[in-house]
């Protein structure tokens, strides 16, 4: 699973390094020591006043781990990481020292591989199963975890500069006014690195912060302690290190390796829902539409004279909208088809063995996640329960869901991106482009099936009609599963199942969507 | 007739549609600035711990209340420690322990409370007092900060502050003295066990003064709108002022109406007690007895008897009885329903058993 923008790991603490080998990355238990950190404000310690959990329980990243009182403030700690509570190093009633060790909490850890040698047999390998990654110019050095992440406000490990700079303290060289420092702060720009800014005496103004922010936190490198650029002649060839996400991604796509695909493509015909959408679109339920187009006053005569009607859900502006796509349609379409079929409903269950036959947890909903292409890189958010959903209410969720993601830096957060994804992903690539066909790649821990939906457009279809033909709406879908999970079959049933709903989706009348 | 009825019915519905339509609104945690017009402390504690887990985290948002009577804890205090618990049930002024840390303040409706919620990253206790400071020197006083971050006239405290911090959020909430009945605040803080010693934060007691002491014309009103312009400047909002009622709307939110629940509860009230001893004596017709108690999460862990030399009303094996029964109970709530305990309350040693729960009560 693509992890959030806050989700990190630890620097340094490597076990050991493998040479490149084999074709697949290992991993190990490693036991990682979550530190008191510096909370600020000249507190050098804190008291343990409640502990959250006990070992053995497991743990993931944002559970509530403790709380911590320091004269006046009470403070709740959650954890970093995803893994299993160790040992707890201070008790409840005593004190810890800011720096020094809180609990011991063990993570299952990718191990970092050496790149020295083995580096060409490694691009080759991967160049060739993912053919829709784009090379890129590996870094010299080792450097297993690039620094220009933002730490995780507890990270321990960063050195007191690093901090105060995180903590965003006010220093005397930066001038600014206080709204500016607070857009600043809303903004997670970090002053300092304005300075000196377009307005008198050096003043930063907010212009200063928005051009900043155009340029993309690529250009930010404040945690330069251990990364290194290459020093090469800038007029030929350039290293540039991986950005956070892309990082993940390619982590993932390696471990994808494990998983054996097999693709399937076909088209589905849009032409009814073609024809019914201008109907749906004009019955879009009030708390969706934008309040602009809210009918500007209330009717002589409502529904609600006699009886109040429940009130409507809370619906934030990012999920207003003023048409439907083929997507939320073809989404709804699908979690009906998933309804039907148990096996796509299902994901690996997650196990800390690797000698027990695996197991596959069926859940009784469909969740579907959706590959997300935003400026700070691809991400999956999982919608969840989308059968429960109207296709209206799953508009609505890829509407917010995009406006969250299109932020800088992203405003997905745990709840939309789950730790436990979607068994099915989708990815829209015919938003992006007229292609053909895809092979999109599943990645362990994402579900057992992708399906990558091109762009509709019209052909003549000669079965159709008497014999002479018809126009018809098609659009190209190309699934990708996997084959240690689904059989070939299975999967194309399954597709002729998704296929009668939304070629026919009269039927959704008769079972009341 | 019927007809009539139901016409009627519908007249009068259309008429109050317009009330009606404001009363069922749910209150939404999004605006800036709130003014809450209960004075329930325990609705208030909620609401503010509400809007806290609620609000979107990267915007500033400012919460005021007044509370009737009421004695306010530190998360992390032992309120026996704290509380004159004879003066709360005598006066009828219950305590409350609230979530964020810190120590104990007195609060009525002449005092008025303050909560300025903030983004974690952006969080800074220094900044947020002088917002409070500024709008307190804009009604006439002249106002400073101490080292421990609270706004004092001269000597005197007049304000006093407490902090919570989560993952990507932080509040400092605090009181301002306006016109508070000091005499009423000194004998329920005023609780004297210097034997009793807690882990945990200890309240820094400092003189207090009200603000109209200094300036009389300074009202709870005046204030309100004092720190509402400056909470304004300081972080740009242009949101409107929203008033809170404690109604059937906002008492239906599950959030506030289980934190309502919580507050008084054993659970929370005294089981978020940290770990005291308590070491007592008393002088009885026959000798001196010394009683060491230890509790931690307001249950007796133990309690360990000193005895005078040759007593002989009471016998060794009758004592370890005592602390045996006391042992598992909850600090100053006996089960006397227990069939051990009973004995305890009627047998020779009952004296020295009358003497604990009274300690306990204190």
């Amino acid at each position: 699973m693509l992890s959030r923008v806050r989700f990190r790991r630890l620097p340094g603490r490597l076990s050991f390094v493998s040479h490149f080998h084999t074709s697949y990355p290992s991993w190990a238990k490693v036991h990682k020591t979550f530190k008191l950190a510096d909370i600020g404000e000249g507190i050098t310690e804190c008291e343990v006043i409640r502990w959250s959990v006990n070992p053995p329980d497991s743990i993931a990243a944002f559970d509530a781990l403790c709380e911590v009182q320091s004269d006046k403030a009470s403070v709740e700690i959650t954890s970093p990481f995803d893994g299993t509570v160790k040992e707890l190093l201070v008790k409840e009633g005593e004190v810890a020292r800011v720096g020094s060790g809180l609990c011991i909490i063990e993570v299952d850890e990718e191990v970092a591989v050496s790149l020295e040698e083995d580096a060409p047999s490694a691009s080759q390998q991967n160049n060739a199963s993912s053919g829709l990654q784009p090379s890129e110019a590996k870094p010299k050095e080792q450097t297993p975890f690039p620094t220009k992440r933002r730490p995780h406000p507890l990270d321990p490990n960063i050195s007191p500069e690093q901090q105060l700079l995180l903590l965003g303290r006010n220093h005397a060289n930066v001038l600014a006014t206080p709204s500016v420092r607070h857009f600043a702060k809303q903004k997670d720009v970090e002053l300092s690195l304005l300075v000196p800014g377009s307005g008198k005496a050096g003043r930063i103004e907010k212009r200063d912060i928005e051009a900043y922010l155009q340029i993309g936190i690529s250009a930010t490198n404040t945690n330069s302690a251990t990364s290194t650029t290459s020093k090469d002649d800038p007029a030929e060839d350039a290293i540039v290190e991986f950005g956070r996400t892309r990082w993940n991604m390619y982590r993932a796509m390696t471990k994808s390796l494990e998983i054996p695909h097999f693709g399937y493509s076909t088209s589905l015909d849009l032409t009814v829902l073609h024809e019914i959408l201008p109907i749906i679109n004009s019955h879009i339920p009030r708390h969706y539409l934008p309040t602009s187009l809210h009918p500007p006053h209330t009717p002589a005569f409502s529904p609600s004279a006699i009886y109040p009607q429940p009130a409507s859900p809370d619906v934030p502006s990012s999920g207003h909208y003023t048409k439907l796509t083929y997507l939320p349609i073809l989404l709804k379409t699908l979690s009906k088809a998933m309804l039907e079929w148990p096996l796509f409903r299902s994901s690996i269950t997650p196990s800390t063995s690797t000698s027990d036959k695996p197991t596959l947890t069926v859940r009784p909903n469909a969740d579907i996640s959706i590959a997300l292409s935003t400026p700070t890189g691809l991400y999956t958010p999982t919608l969840q329960r989308v059968n429960t959903h109207s296709v209206y209410s799953v508009a609505s969720q890829l509407k917010h869901i995009s406006h969250l993601g299109r932020q800088i830096p992203s405003g997905l957060t745990p709840a939309e991106m789950p730790k436990r994804g979607g068994t099915v992903t989708v990815s829209n690539v015919g938003g992006i482009g007229a292609g053909e066909g895809a092979s999109p790649v599943l990645v362990p821990g994402t579900g057992i099936a992708i399906v990558a939906i091109g762009r509709a457009k019209w052909i003549w279809d000669v079965d159709r009609g008497d014999g002479s033909g018809e126009r018809r709406l098609k659009v190209n879908v190309s699934w990708s599963a996997d084959h240690r999970v689904v059989e070939g079959a299975e999967l194309v049933a399954f597709i002729e199942s998704w296929r009668s709903w939304v070629e026919h989706p009269q039927r959704l009348i008769a079972e009341g969507v | 007739m019927l007809r009539a009825c139901v016409f009627s019915t519908w007249r009068s519905h259309s008429r109050k549609r317009g009330l009606s339509t404001a009363a069922n609104n749910t209150l939404s945690p999004h605006h800036s600035i709130y003014v809450s017009n209960s004075s329930n402390p325990y609705f208030n504690l909620s609401l503010e711990d509400w809007l806290f887990r609620h609000k979107n985290h990267k915007e500033p948002l400012l919460l005021i209340y007044r509370d009737v009577p009421c004695v306010v804890i530190g998360r992390n205090q032992n309120p026996w420690k704290e509380v004159n618990m004879v003066a709360s049930r005598t006066t009828g002024v219950p305590w409350i322990r609230r979530r964020s840390g810190g120590g104990t303040v007195y609060h009525d409706l002449g005092n008025t409370n303050f909560s300025i919620h903030l983004p974690r990253s952006s969080f800074d206790r220094h900044a947020t007092a002088q917002v409070v400071l500024r709008a307190v020197r804009s009604l006439g006083v002249d106002a400073n900060i101490n080292d421990r971050n609270d706004i004092c006239v001269g000597k005197d405290k007049v304000s006093g502050s407490a902090y919570k911090i989560v993952n990507n959020r932080a509040y400092h909430h605090g009181t301002m003295l306006i016109s508070t009945r000091l005499d009423v605040l000194g004998d329920l803080l005023r609780s004297n066990k210097p034997t009793m010693e807690t882990r945990g934060v200890a309240s820094v007691r400092s003189p207090v003064c009200n603000l109209q002491q200094y300036e009389p014309s300074v009202s709870h009103e005046g204030f309100v709108e004092a720190v509402i312009d400056s909470f304004r400047q300081e972080y740009n909002i242009e949101d409107s002022t929203h008033t809170v009622e404690e109604n059937v709307n906002t008492l239906g939110i599950d959030y506030i109406h289980k934190g309502m629940e919580e507050l008084p509860r054993w659970d929370w009230a005294f089981g978020q007690t940290p770990e005291f001893t308590y070491n007592i004596s008393r002088t009885f017709d026959w000798g001196t007895v010394t009683a060491r108690i230890r509790s931690k999460h307001g249950i007796i862990l133990n309690c360990s008897f000193e005895l005078p030399d040759g007593h002989q009303s009471i016998s060794d094996d009758l004592v370890q009885d005592q602390s045996r029964q006391l042992e598992g109970q909850r600090y100053g709530f006996l089960d006397e329903t227990k069939e051990g305990i009973q004995r305890m309350m009627e047998g020779p040693g009952a004296e020295i058993w009358q003497w604990l729960k009274m300690e306990m009560d204190t």
